[in-house]
């Protein structure tokens, strides 16, 4: 398991655990961030990371990056 | 009675565009209750017994957001006739994650599917009957950009509402999670209807604290409901919140496969090639400067400018304000009346929407940005850059507009989620010189500073560092504490914006900010007018000349308040009064200088005329000191008028005009306490002053956070 923060640009993973706050994850878990579900980064820039969850592209910074386990 | 449909969908699903086209120009907006989330209500083109409501873009009815409370109180206590959901095939499992739990609401539902002829771009194939077999409720294809299919939906939504008929209920979850909420459903209080009890089962399993308090449920029976949940729990293995965020997400899958056949799976859409660009690494920066400084150029250097000179100097001074002058003297009006009319109304407003045409041109540009998508990835690109100083990504687009006017900048605060943000953007947004601001920084330069181009790149960047350090100030402090909310955002696809879409959003910013104009500021520039020609002349009460302004009541109280501002080396009552009738419009403390030193003949844009004069009365300190508080402090009537609504709470008002004014005092004193020091050499009691004002802004940027302590923690501290 890593952080989403290290993985490779274009490969698909499954996400296999989200820490964090209850309110904060509940959030992630409405756009899609859920845990067994596949997401792939698309773009980096400077830590923030667009990614591919569930058909759309969505944002997030370095430090959800490093919350979201791969 | 009129039939009343809801539409709700994730955001960028296009559904404000589906409003617009199902209701055209029949339309009223406003707010929802209590919150700053806007509520558009419309009537159906063709149909006046047809209410269209549209609620805000949601991702989920969970309590996250604001904009999930508004849309799911409307639904559970207005009961809307029919919803119709609009969803994006192009992102079918998020957009049904809504969906699914939109059909739990007990009123009946038409699924809309848009962008379907990007799906079949792509080569997937979308087979809707079985869509609409799957999910318990017609699905019709609409494309709400091209208008085809929308009345079809509409119509459909309306013989839905006619017949009631509900969504077929499906077993969405787990059969331990069915047998919890039936169990939970029988526990329910009376009061809930029968339709919404399976919301509410579901909600209470997920412990909802919102529905706790809406259904008022007894201690005793919460006690029963948390055993069921957690029997559940432990037979889960999970948590309540999280089995039923999963157990929608595996329903959907498993449905989604019946109905969605995924063609090409290597499909790269136009939309990601245009982000490897715009949003790279290396370039994402440079296409972003370049964008906005032509946005930015447009706006209010070609075209906006242009515009606005000529209705500033042509239109009004020339045109209305003598127009009105003659007629009302021919009708024989009282010399005050006319005054009041022509110097006090018509010159206030005036000025204000004189800035109308460079506003409504950077508008048309933003409404651009918005509708094709790139203004989510400038929050993107400028996310790390304003994370550091405790802005969001979204707070760069409010400060740009502010170098046009303050108010629309203060409006366009209202994108950012996380409410820290937004108000820490509705302070700080007016420290950038607004384009009122620049006659100001023209007079100040052109009498003491020989014109020096160094005055006005430095207002800019003292605005500049004033965000920033401020920014980084505020976020220690207590109001501000707490973690940051995570910085997520969707990047919808690309897409043409309509002709339509943009004109309207331009039209829809142009009209608030001409509200504005007319109701606040009319009263409050009758209020300075007042102060400012009247007065005691001899003991009389009496109306009073340009001549006479001196003893006017703005100057008896510029005389009583003046000794604030000794400490910043200006404290006559003339500068004083200069920045309160500031407080009107900025550039009318180059106006004020002219009539209180009794100059009638000067430029209105440079202040040139009265120069000689200010030279007379200030050094290049104090003029400089003068000059950055003005730029500071709270801004015109307007925009504190902006920052009030935006706010939406008397007491962030004040705090945000307090901070703002203390911080340009502090930084004015600063100026020009230490350059005396520099100057002539000389250790006051000022320079104490001072000095202690650079320590209160350095101990202000380095101490440590305030940090909320966690209960265990006191606890602790106690033994």
């Amino acid at each position: 398991m890593m952080p989403l923060l290290m993985a490779n640009l274009g490969e698909e993973y499954i996400i296999k655990q989200i820490n964090g706050r209850e309110k904060d994850k509940t959030f992630l878990a409405t756009l899609g961030f859920v845990i067994d579900g596949k997401i792939s980064v698309v773009n980096a820039m400077s830590g923030n990371l667009i990614v591919n969850v569930k058909d759309s592209r969505v944002a997030i910074s370095k430090e959800l990056a490093s919350k979201i386990m791969v | 009675m009129a039939i009343r449909i809801a539409l709700t969908g994730n955001p960028n699903t296009g559904k404000t565009t589906l409003f617009n086209a199902l209701t055209g120009s029949n339309q009223t907006v406003g707010n929802w209750p209590g919150v700053t989330v806007e509520k558009k209500e419309g009537k159906l083109k063709g149909h006046s017994d047809v209410i269209i409501t549209d609620l805000p873009g949601i991702y989920s009815l969970s309590p996250y957001t604001l904009e999930e409370v508004v849309a799911r109180n409307y639904i559970l206590n207005e009961k809307p006739d029919a919803v119709l959901n609009i969803i994006d095939g192009t992102n079918l499992e998020r957009n049904l994650y809504l969906t699914s739990q939109v059909t739990e609401l007990g009123v009946p539902v038409v699924i809309a599917v848009n962008m379907l002829d990007v799906l079949e771009k792509s080569g997937n194939k979308l087979d809707l009957d079985k869509m609409s077999e799957s999910l318990g409720c017609p699905v019709v294809e609409i494309s709400a950009l091209k208008g085809t299919g929308i009345m079809e939906a509409a119509e459909k939504a309306i013989s839905l509402a006619k017949s009631h008929t509900l969504p077929k209920e499906r077993h969405v979850f787990d059969k331990n999670v069915e047998v919890a909420v039936k169990d939970i459903i029988a526990l329910l209080p009376s009061s809930v209807p029968d339709l919404q009890k399976r919301w509410y089962g579901v909600k209470l399993f997920q412990r909802d604290a919102k529905a706790i308090e809406q259904l008022n449920i007894s201690d005793d029976t919460l006690n029963k409901i948390e055993k069921i949940i957690t029997t559940c729990e432990d037979a889960m293995d999970d948590e309540a919140e999280s089995i039923i965020t999963s157990e929608r997400y595996n329903y959907i899958s498993n449905v989604i496969a019946s109905f969605y056949k995924v063609k090409n799976k290597d499909y790269v859409s136009v939309s990601d090639r245009i982000d490897k660009i715009v949003t790279n690494r290396i370039l994402g920066l440079p296409i972003f400067a370049a964008i906005m400084f032509l946005v930015y150029y447009i706006s209010i250097t070609t075209i906006g400018t242009g515009m606005t000179d000529w209705v500033n100097d042509e239109l009004i001074a020339n045109i209305i304000q003598p127009g009105i002058q003659g007629f009302l003297e021919s009708v024989g009006a009282a010399e005050w009346l006319v005054g009041l009319i022509v110097n006090g109304i018509v010159a206030g407003v005036g000025a204000v929407l004189g800035f109308l045409p460079q506003m409504l041109t950077l508008f048309f540009f933003l409404a651009i940005l918005e509708g094709c998508g790139y203004m989510a990835r400038i929050a993107f690109v400028m996310d790390r850059v304003f994370r550091r100083f405790g802005l969001s990504g979204k707070s760069f687009i409010p400060i740009l507009i502010g170098t046009g006017c303050g108010v629309p900048g203060i409006m366009a605060s209202r994108t950012i989620e996380s409410e820290h943000d937004r108000r820490m953007t509705v302070i700080t947004t007016t420290f950038i010189p607004c384009s009122a601001k620049l006659p100001v920084i023209a007079l100040i330069s052109g009498a003491l500073f020989d014109n020096s181009p160094w005055v006005a790149s430095s207002a800019y960047f003292v605005g500049i560092a004033a965000i920033v350090v401020s920014g980084i100030m505020l976020k220690k402090t207590k109001m501000f504490s707490g973690d940051p909310s995570p910085f997520v955002i969707e990047l919808p696809a690309y897409h043409i914006p309509t002709a339509g879409s943009v004109i309207r959003s331009m039209a829809e910013r142009g009209t608030s900010f001409v509200k504005k104009a007319g109701t606040v500021i009319t009263l409050a520039t009758i209020l300075v007018w007042f102060l400012s020609y009247f007065g005691f002349v001899n003991g009389a009460f009496t109306y009073l000349t340009e001549e006479q302004m001196d003893v006017s009541l703005l100057a008896h109280f510029g005389n009583t308040f003046a000794w604030i501002f000794a400490p910043l080396g200006w404290g006559t009552w003339k500068p004083a009064v200069a920045a309160i009738t500031g407080l009107m419009a900025k550039e009318n403390v180059v106006g004020t200088f002219g009539i209180l030193y009794h100059v009638s003949n000067f430029d209105k844009d440079t202040g040139e005329g009265i120069w000689q004069l200010l030279r007379a009365d200030y050094t290049p300190l104090t003029a400089y000191s003068y000059l950055i508080f003005n730029l500071l402090c709270a801004p015109c009537i307007a925009a504190m008028s902006a920052i009030r609504r935006e706010m939406s709470s008397v007491k962030w008002f004040w705090t945000a005009v307090g901070y703002q004014c203390g911080f340009a005092y502090i930084v004015g004193m600063i100026i020009y306490q230490i350059g005396s020091l520099i100057i002539t050499g000389k250790f006051g009691i000022g320079t104490i002053f001072g000095f202690i004002g650079i320590i209160a802004i350095i101990y202000g940027l380095v101490r440590k956070p305030y940090e909320e302590r966690h209960p265990e923690q006191k606890a602790g501290a106690r033994a």
